[in-house]
């Protein structure tokens, strides 16, 4: 472990350390505070948040780009652009970068960066293991990428139904990449799923009551539950469709006597919960937003923490939803719509929340509030068209044609995309320590949400008259007669892409032109929860005292007094969010104890797509891989807890900022 | 803080959005669109129809309703320099009621989904049997013997890409496939159904008219599952009778010496590996009998007996008649159309063009795996047909003959 030196304002002392008697040549921590390999050996949850948000941000834009040619491909009947396994790849892709590479890992950021300062924690409960989730995600996702390059990217739809998913059928190796890159990726969401559950359960500051905690972790929090049983499942899936392609085996082989719909089963098991952990924490997100500009609490926590654990548990009993037209028999069929329909009320209970919250507040309207009103509309619509998808004979109708496109993209880009953006925009200063600029976030918010009405929107109507989803082309005989037939709003909805695409490049224009603003205060938005007490971007060790938390909404309760009398109410402001912060700062901690950085984390993810590109081209490098990572698990478990003191620089002649690593004779 | 004016423009932006969105809904749609889910045209998708229509309608007065108070919200409560809010930490007699009462909304439509479902799985009542093969990337379908379908079948009936039906008539389709899942789709009929290789599943048809309606594969089935069409064609009792006796009539050689004559050897030579015909007989008398289950990996191939009986074809994905004849049978009266479609494709009507690409070079015009090069995973068998580098004169043969199967 790595000590921080009291604040210059304290008398030196010696600070006490722990060292190893021996360690292994090759067993060092690294001691890098600047440079790359402070971001590469780092196990600081901050940092960390910060690399899955980066990675995931460029994912988007790959994913996004793979839509644009989707879209430019269904401008026109008959489209010439892309060819018919180019499509094919197109859209398989594009879902699992969107969903498996962007929207996970970006609310993984979050729930990284987040949780601990929500919590007051230091850091996560398994720091090597946090570092170990983000490298396994990177290298996944790269490693599903060069699919691209070799042979041709998998092309069976992202749910990858057997056994069109079976050699004879999908020929290249591209499903293979496609099922390695997710149990690599998997492997990233089941450790951070482990972890973060340990960390909330274990780590919260004295006095956070689990019902005091801030809502956003709670619905991380959920999340991180239903990772934990829901990653396992696919898991096992995309074992039995592995050992199925490369090892002989006949799972998915109907000759064989198998059953395609076992996968069916087994991905959709994974699947349902997949789209609640997708979109829970965009809802946690703009529950902290709302209440922040609306100047009010969060209408009904209580209702809504219960809720979103309602939904994750009513989620994992109605997969089936999603194989209404897949021969089940009108038992199983009726069980699961009548499920599915219930999950529609802790759903909407929320938006109903939301709304309360607004309602009689002082709203404030920054680009981040725009983008969670934003999100309440959006999700609106999603959500109502799903409901629509509960009623199975009607489901038998939709499934399988852009009306369903329509709908998981209201509530995937208008629910979860737009959360996580309104979340980007309300904790860039308190991350990066600069504002982003409010005209562009503005201009970003509007492009996106015109671009996407105009995108998603008419796919309905394309839907319910008849267009199949997952086809290369559409054709005029089947596109109907009239000014507004399906090859009008087919053009459209491509337009509408490219409105789109100019909001998300708007995105990046923003995070430039705003690179040179001057330092954000503190509390720039007059914020309500823990992570704010701290300064902007946090210090190292995040809190120079852990905070005691009296009440839900810690933040506002330290700078707000109610001094109303005769049941009245009346708020008046005694500290401001510098002053609660100094008042820490006068009382930090004398020693204070961080996780020192490790070379293993990076090395073990390492070995894992050299053991996947071994089960696709060599058992050499599978053998290779698995030395890597056995290596790698010697040395993680071997390590000393941190580096010896001649390893560490000294501290700077003229005292500046103390060393954020252990400094011998102070 | 926000100008007051910039609220008032984005307020008055989003209830502009939200008019232009609901005129657009109503007014913009596609006329005729032939697959429209909200065009019944059967009993079964009227059931659906009659249970989907009023959910819509619950569902847009929610929206309404919902999307209306947002607006209100931020309009009425923005910043105009007020005090800080009561910190109202929640209302739950509130939140209770506005939970109990979508569970009701929910509770009455789940009642009736489960009546609608049960109605239409319930096969009691089925008056004719027609069994369905999907196989990438084309139907095939069957007539099995029995007594429905009209005055009953008397022996099998295996055609493909167009399912000739009677009207007002209860059929049940029981389908399956070789190889992937595809799924059989008529909107304007009934919802649709998976068809899974070692399973059958079944779905109810019934048209209420005589027309030409149309479907497609609806689960994706690789490469070509855009190009993966059907019909079913539905016509009056009479009629229907007429397509069954043509059906099961004798095989009807060429005229000897004629460019069709010709297009027999030709087809006995080139595509009656996979083709069947049934009762062409090779110059020794020997019934000739296709074995795709040797070239093809899923193992069939389109029974092209009676071909140009149908108006589609290479997985219904193109027409065999010209714009001009197409229209004249797909836009027929409801008391013309029967009789249009049993007309068949006279030769002024073919649409030789894409018939002859598609004789010319298969693959090249319909993404297939059919490339001798490429078969190794499936051990030399083609999925789809393959380029039989016909010459023009072959070409000319066969179109002869095929036009002469009907």
């Amino acid at each position: 472990m790595a000590i921080i030196e009291r604040p210059a304002a304290s008398p030196a002392t010696t600070p006490e350390y722990v060292t190893p008697s021996a360690s292994m040549g090759f067993l060092r921590r690294p001691v890098e505070t600047t440079g790359w390999k402070s971001w590469a050996f780092t196990v600081d949850h901050k940092k960390i948040g910060i690399m899955y948000g980066v990675v995931a941000m460029l994912f988007f834009f790959v994913g996004g780009l793979e839509a644009v040619l989707i879209r430019a491909q269904l401008a026109q009947a008959d489209g010439t652009i892309l060819s018919a396994d180019k499509y094919n790849q197109m859209f398989t892709m594009h879902a699992t970068t969107m969903i498996f590479l962007f929207v996970m890992p970006m609310a993984a950021a979050f729930a990284n960066y987040m949780i601990p300062l929500q919590i007051g924690a230091r850091d996560v409960a398994f720091p090597r293991l946090n570092a170990l989730s983000l490298w396994t995600f990177v290298f996944g996702g790269i490693f599903l990428n060069t699919s691209w390059i070799l042979g041709g990217a998998a092309d069976g739809g992202w749910f990858m139904y057997a056994p069109n998913s079976s050699v004879p059928f999908s020929p290249t190796n591209g499903v293979d990449f496609w099922v390695l890159g997710l149990l690599i990726t998997g492997i990233a969401s089941q450790v951070g799923a482990i972890n973060l559950i340990v960390t909330v359960l274990n780590m919260r500051a004295p006095g956070m009551k689990l019902m005091r905690m801030p809502i956003f972790t709670w619905m991380a929090f959920v999340v991180q539950m239903l990772l934990l049983f829901a990653i396992p499942v696919i898991t096992v899936a995309l074992f039995l469709l592995m050992f199925q392609r490369n090892f002989g085996a006949t799972f998915f082989s109907v000759e064989e006597g198998a059953d395609p719909l076992l996968w069916q089963h087994l991905f959709w098991i994974f699947g349902h919960p997949e789209v609640y952990i997708i979109v829970l924490p965009a809802f946690g997100i703009i529950s902290e937003v709302l209440p922040t500009f609306a100047r009010k609490p969060l209408f009904g926590y209580p209702f809504v923490v219960f809720s979103g654990a309602a939904i994750g548990f009513v989620g994992f009993g109605v997969w089936a939803h999603h194989m209404f037209a897949a021969g089940l028999g009108p038992i199983s069929v009726a069980v699961f719509s009548v499920a599915t329909m219930a999950i529609a009320v802790p759903t909407g209970v929320k938006i109903i929340n939301w709304t309360l919250t607004l309602w009689g507040g002082k709203l404030w309207f920054t680009t981040a509030m725009l983008f969670a009103i934003g999100l309440i509309v959006q999700f609106t619509i999603g959500g109502l068209s799903g409901v629509t998808h509960a009623v199975a004979p009607s489901d038998t109708q939709q499934t399988d044609t852009y009306y369903i496109v329509a709908h998981f993209h209201y509530v995937i880009f208008g629910g979860a995309v737009l959360g996580l953006f309104s979340g980007i925009y309300y904790w860039w200063p308190k991350i990066f320590g600069k504002l982003l600029n409010e005209s562009w976030g503005r201009a970003n918010f509007w492009f996106m949400i015109v671009g996407m009405n105009l995108t998603f929107g008419p796919m309905h109507i394309i839907g319910l008259q008849g267009q199949p989803r997952r086809m290369y082309v559409w054709t005029e005989n089947r596109a109907g007669e009239g000014f507004f037939n399906l090859g009008f709003w087919n053009l459209v909805s491509s337009i509408g892409t490219v409105i789109l695409a100019i909001g998300a490049l708007l995105f990046l224009v923003n995070v430039w032109v705003s690179r040179k603003n001057p330092p954000a205060p503190a509390d720039p938005w007059d914020a309500r929860s823990l992570e704010w007490i701290t300064t902007s971007p946090p210090k190292e060790h995040n809190f120079d005292r852990t905070p005691t938390v009296h009440a839900l909404d810690e933040f506002f309760h330290r700078k707000y007094e109610d001094v109303g009398e005769n049941g009245q109410h009346d708020y008046k402001k005694v500290a401001t969010g510098e002053e609660v912060i100094a008042e820490e700062e006068a009382h930090a901690d004398a020693h204070i104890h961080l996780p020192s950085p490790s070379y293993w984390p990076i090395v073990l993810a390492l070995s894992m797509p050299i053991l996947a590109y071994g089960v696709i081209y060599s058992t050499l490098l599978i053998v290779a891989g698995a030395a890597i990572a056995i290596l790698a698990l010697f040395g993680w478990a071997l390590e000393p807890p941190t580096a010896p003191d001649d390893d560490f620089d000294p501290p700077s002649p003229d005292g500046g900022e103390p060393s954020k690593e252990l400094v011998a004779n102070v | 803080m926000e100008s007051a004016s910039t609220v008032t423009n984005m307020s008055r932006r989003v209830r502009i959005g939200l008019a232009v969105g609901l005129a657009a809904i109503v007014a913009g749609c596609a006329q005729d669109a032939p697959q429209d889910t909200w065009d019944p045209a059967g009993e079964n998708a009227q059931m659906i129809q009659d249970l989907q229509w009023p959910v819509f309608a619950i569902a847009g007065v929610v929206g309404v309703i919902v999307l209306s108070v947002v607006a209100f919200v931020i309009v009425r409560f923005r910043d105009r320099g007020q005090a800080m809010p009561e910190q109202t930490h929640g209302k739950p007699a509130l939140e209770i009621a506005l939970t109990i009462l979508p569970a009701l909304i929910l509770i009455g439509v789940a009642i009736p989904t489960v009546g609608t479902l049960m109605a239409l799985n319930d096969t009691s009542d089925t008056e004719c049997v027609v069994n369905v093969t999907g196989q990438q990337w084309w139907w095939e379908i069957d007539y099995p013997t029995q007594d429905g379908c009209g005055d009953g079948i008397s022996a099998p009936i295996v055609t493909s890409g167009q399912m000739v039906i009677p009207t007002d008539t209860n059929v049940l389709v029981r389908g399956t496939s070789r190889d992937v899942i595809h799924s059989w789709w008529i909107p304007r009929l009934n919802g649709k159904r998976d068809m899974v290789p070692g399973r059958v599943h079944t779905v109810k048809l019934q048209a209420d008219e005589p027309g030409i309606y149309a479907g497609q594969c609806t689960e994706f089935c690789g490469l070509s599952h855009a190009n993966m069409r059907m019909e079913v064609i539905a016509m009056e009792p009479a009629d229907f009778e007429a397509w069954k006796a043509k059906q099961l009539s004798d095989y009807q050689p060429p005229e000897p010496d004629t460019l069709a004559a010709a297009g027999e050897s030709t087809f006995i030579a080139q595509c009656s590996r996979c083709h069947q015909v049934d009762g062409l007989e090779d110059a020794d008398g020997e019934p000739v009998i296709a074995r795709p289950d040797l070239q093809v990996y899923s193992g069939a191939a389109p029974n092209l007996s009676w071909f140009t009986t149908r108006n589609t074809f290479a997985g219904a994905t193109w027409d065999l008649l010209i714009p001009e004849c197409r229209a004249e049978v797909w836009d027929a009266p409801s008391d013309e159309v029967g009789q249009k479609y049993l007309e068949g494709v006279s030769p002024e009507c073919l649409n030789s063009v894409d018939l002859r690409e598609w004789l010319r070079n298969a693959p090249a015009k319909k993404p297939m795996y059919a490339d001798p090069e490429q078969l190794e995973a499936t051990d030399g068998l083609v999925r789809g047909m393959p380029n039989l580098a016909l010459s023009e004169d072959q070409i000319d043969e066969l179109v002869a003959y095929l036009l002469e199967r009907q």
